[in-house]
């Protein structure tokens, strides 16, 4: 916002509101039990992750402090595994790693994403638009798991490489979804009216288009969390994820032996943990559409 | 209202409340409405938006959403047989056999990945016995019907390749093929250009005669009201304010609010006024309503009165107007 | 009086994009070769049905679309020749009213930042002096104060085109495309704005282009009128000599097809057969002609020509082969 209007605040012109969209949006999900219910689950798994950050639990992850194959019990919650490492730590740190993944490839996909779809969108037709629709052809036509590889093997060394590969293929969903709302809210009488006073382009595009398309973001980005998580863990398991931390990946890939051998507990609490956060993330994520779609409200 | 003498009615709705749970709080959208319908007759049904007009409708086809809509109280007595409360598979039969609707916007009421010919047989076989061959045929001829040209010919198409008004057509096709006793039209030409409009309404008042049906027609335009209905209903914030024949209605409206209405619609003229006639102020919100009449607040005559007791619905002397109002027009 | 605004040959054609390389293989003649003025606080009217060209004539002017050809001055600046940076200068002179009072305005910005948005863009006036005006227009528009902090979902239809009102004044303009200004609002509000708009020109002295589909709106608020068809303005007058006496063919049966709220006036109505052809193949000859009530032969062959049908004091141009060019005339 430009000097100027920060200066017409002052002068006690009150031009921020009170009962926005938002809250409209709010006071529906509220009213949405399910959805409630899914976004505690998601808030537990959160409290969980950060508490390894804080360093109350879990840090022991990769300590050796039992036998091979421990059972059950008061010391280990969930077991030990073949290295004598306690399971329930690992999985808990597992919790961790899955968000730091989710987060950054949510956060920078959703956010290319945004500005590319927008300004496809806003200039559909022209050389830009066919721009960016070539460089999501080309990255969608990329089959994910060899374009991960790929990157992997070029960022040799890194421990990004993942969230790279993740990063640049995944925008492409939010980037079409957003680049068709623009061109539906590019004919609206709002942004001619702000043509007609004179407003620069892009600052139509950042002020009153993204803005209208924040709800296709907000749950968009929760989709490609998960799939973010659900890819980090499948990328571990087959060795091409997190390669100096622990993943429910990892420990599944560590269970591949262990099952036949009738060792239960590394498949079954890694599965049951990435289970529950994917289910419930999915069912906020759901509710949260139904919260923020503007035709409802 | 104009009762034919020893006929039933088709429709009798009495008392009919509808409410609507909003963030807010509960809105009553329909408050106490009754009216009959007659075989033949049209009834227009006139008022601005958020004056219960469409809910009303929606009842009557048993499509009010619910949630956050909610039948309260009344009856809807659709041929001797109230159908408050019933089933949605009892009103689907129903619905298109009994009564049927044509919507503003015909694009959004017709799917647009099938062809004309095929949502008109659709319909047809799911009320009827009529064989594949027997629907089509049918259809044709309902298409022939409305007015479409070459109608074998535009079975085929689908709805976007018609312009407006043949969609408008084919709508009103659809919901007359099975012959239903009543119809409900909530602005079917409000969508159309005037050239269209006259054709549309030119041939639904056709209709009408010929298959002896009983229209609704909801629409803010007075205009169309006065070319095709016999009688006007005038809504206001969920209530019937006015109910009269439209013979005396336009001539002389006995609701304040049905005068200033009348007199605010900018028409062609000898002269050009220097202002139009305007109702002051807005309709109210339906969350705060005033205490008394619900007029009262913009009307010029209102007196304490007014503003404490809300009116109910009665003869006004020397009419066949049937006015909610202390201080009706034309009565001293 | 002063002319403002002076608009020649203006022309604005859209490519129809087909075949395997989306060549422009046709083109769509919105607006073809139009001119007209108008004067210093006077308003041209501008009546025709969809699609045919009055909306983007409108938005060609203040070139929110670029004209193929033709100029148009304002105040004798060739708004069609201006540079970007210049065209940003003349912007606060030229403004617009939009039809649908729900897409006008921004859904996420509150009535206050959409206000003071056109001041901030153009850097005029002190904070200060910005509050003050804005005041100053809700009163004239008729809001209050408090909707600054409101967004736009909490208001009716009517509040929010007075805001989307008040944001075209916000500049001072000179003059305003009004386009379908009034459509979208119920009877008792659509009287009230248009009563705000006459107030606002002779407050202000504004030029009005008033784009409309409703021939009484129209007439109540214009000084001049043109009737457009398929692009082209087949016949323009003063308001009064238009709707007492209108010449071409197209304008009679337009008129006669507005509904009258007047049940006991069954009209003589003309009723048009068919639809408006489309403007991507446009008949041949007269574009009217597939629907002229008059056709002659003539018509399916030659364009009719411009000419004036009234006096040099009172002209009243019509496009049309019942009224031939006299040959003392020139053609105009």
């Amino acid at each position: 916002m430009s000097s100027a209007s920060v200066a017409a605040e002052n002068t006690t012109i009150a031009v921020r509101g009170r009962d926005s969209l938002w809250s409209k949006a709010f006071y529906k999900f509220r009213h949405d039990r399910m959805g409630m219910v899914a976004f505690a689950l998601v808030m537990a798994y959160g409290v969980m992750a950060l508490g390894t950050v804080f360093g109350w639990w879990a840090n022991d992850w990769s300590e050796i402090r039992g036998g091979r194959f421990d059972p059950i019990s008061a010391d280990f919650w969930f077991g030990s595994n073949v290295n004598g490492q306690d399971i329930f730590a690992r999985t808990v740190f597992s919790t961790r790693t899955a968000f730091e993944v989710g987060l950054v490839v949510a956060i920078l996909s959703t956010l290319i994403g945004a500005v590319l779809g927008a300004v496809a969108g806003y200039y559909s037709g022209s050389w830009i638009d066919e721009l960016v629709l070539w460089l999501k052809g080309v990255l969608d036509s990329i089959p994910f798991y060899l374009f991960v590889a790929a990157v992997a093997f070029a960022m040799q060394g890194s421990a990004y490489g993942m969230h790279v590969a993740m990063v640049a293929t995944f925008w492409t969903t939010t980037g079409r979804l957003v680049r068709g709302e623009v061109i539906k809210l590019k004919q609206f009488e709002f942004v001619e009216a702000a043509r007609a006073i004179g407003l620069p382009e892009l600052k139509i595009v950042f002020r009153h288009i993204i803005p209208n398309t924040f709800h296709i973001l907000l749950v968009q980005a929760t989709i490609v969390f998960v799939a973010a998580i659900k890819s980090e863990v499948i990328l571990s398991f087959l060795g091409l994820g997190v390669k100096n931390g622990v993943s429910w990946g990892r420990m599944l890939a560590e269970a591949t032996y262990e099952v036949g051998a009738g060792h239960f507990n590394n498949f079954i609490w890694a599965s049951l943990f990435m289970f529950g956060l994917v289910m419930a993330f999915n069912m906020f994520s759901d509710a949260l559409q139904d919260a923020l779609d503007p035709r409802k409200v | 209202m104009t009762a034919p003498v020893g006929k039933k009615p088709v429709l009798t709705v009495k008392e009919l409340v509808i409410e609507f749970q909003t963030e807010r709080g509960v809105v009553r959208a329909v408050d106490g409405v009754s009216f009959e319908l007659y075989a033949g007759q049209t009834l227009g049904i006139v008022g601005e938006s958020g004056c219960g007009k469409t809910v009303t409708c929606l009842a009557l086809l048993g499509l009010v959403p619910t949630p956050p809509g909610r039948i309260v109280s009344g009856s809807i007595e659709l041929n001797g047989r109230n159908i408050v409360g019933l089933g949605d598979r009892e009103m689907r039969n129903i619905r298109g056999r009994d009564i049927s609707m044509i919507f503003q916007e015909p694009m959004t009421a017709l799917n647009p990945v099938f062809t004309v010919g095929n949502q008109l047989c659709e319909v047809i076989r799911r009320h009827t016995d009529a064989t594949r061959r027997q629907a089509h045929a049918q259809a044709v001829e309902m298409l022939a019907v409305v007015g479409i040209p070459a109608p074998a010919k535009r079975m085929g198409d689908y709805p976007h390749q018609l312009s407006g008004g043949m969609r408008q057509r084919v709508m009103i096709a659809m919901a007359l093929s099975c012959n239903p006793s009543v119809l409900v039209a909530d602005e079917p030409t409000t969508a159309l250009d005037v050239t269209t409009q006259a054709q549309v309404i030119e041939q639904m008042v056709l209709l009408q005669e010929q298959f002896d049906m009983a229209v609704i027609l909801i629409t803010h335009d007075l205009g169309v009201v006065a070319e095709t209905c016999e009688d006007v209903m005038v809504m206001y914030c969920g209530q019937v304010i006015e109910q009269a024949p439209a013979s005396g209605l336009f001539t002389r409206p006995s609701h304040p609010y049905t005068a200033g209405l009348l007199a605010s619609i900018p028409r062609i003229r000898r002269e050009r006024l220097q202002e139009l006639p305007v109702i002051r102020g807005m309709v109210p919100d339906l969350l705060s309503l005033p205490m008394g009449c619900r007029f009262s607040t913009r009307c010029e005559y209102a007196d304490q009165r007014c503003q404490a007791q809300i009116p109910s619905l009665r003869t006004a002397t020397g009419t066949d107007a049937a006015v909610a109002c202390f201080k009706p027009l034309g009565e001293a | 009086m002063s002319e403002l605004l002076k608009v020649e040959n203006l022309s604005k054609y859209f490519p129809v994009r087909g075949g395997l390389l989306r060549r422009a293989r046709k083109q769509l003649k919105a607006v073809d070769d139009v001119s007209f003025s108008i004067a210093r606080g006077r308003t041209l009217g501008l009546v025709g049905e969809s699609g045919c060209g009055k909306s983007t004539l409108g938005r060609a002017i203040i070139r929110l679309l670029e004209p193929t050809a033709g100029t148009v001055a304002l105040e004798g600046t060739r708004i069609t020749e201006l540079t970007r940076r210049e065209l940003f200068e003349r912007r606060r002179d030229m403004q617009i009213i939009f039809q649908d009072p729900y897409a006008s305005l921004s859904p996420r910005r509150t009535v206050g930042q959409t206000l003071l948005e056109p001041l901030e863009t153009h850097r005029m006036m002190t904070p200060a002096r910005r509050r003050d005006w804005l005041l100053e227009l809700l009163e004239i528009v008729g809001l209050r104060e408090h909707i600054l902090t409101r967004y736009p979902h909490e208001f009716s239809g009517g509040q929010r085109q007075r805001v989307g009102i008040a944001r075209a004044l916000t500049l001072k303009p000179k003059f305003i495309v009004a386009d379908e200004a009034v459509s979208a609002l119920d009877v008792s509000v659509q009287s009230q704005v248009l009563n705000l708009l006459r107030k606002l020109q002779r407050e202000f002295g504004i030029s009005f282009l008033f784009i409309s589909h409703d021939l009484a709106v129209v007439q109540h608020i214009s000084d001049e009128v043109g009737v457009m068809y398929l692009g082209k303005i087949v016949e323009m007058t003063s308001a009064s000599r238009l709707f007492a006496r209108p010449l071409h063919p197209y304008t009679e049966a337009l008129m006669s097809a507005v509904p009258v709220p007047d049940p006991a006036r069954k009209s003589s109505r003309i009723v048009l057969q068919g639809d408006v052809p489309s403007p991507i193949d446009p008949p041949g000859g007269c574009p009217f002609h597939t629907r002229c009530p008059r056709v002659m032969e003539v018509c399916r062959v030659t364009p009719p020509p411009t000419v004036n049908a009234g006096s040099t004091e009172a002209p009243h141009f019509v496009n049309c082969h019942l009224f031939p060019v006299p040959n003392t005339e020139e053609d105009v």
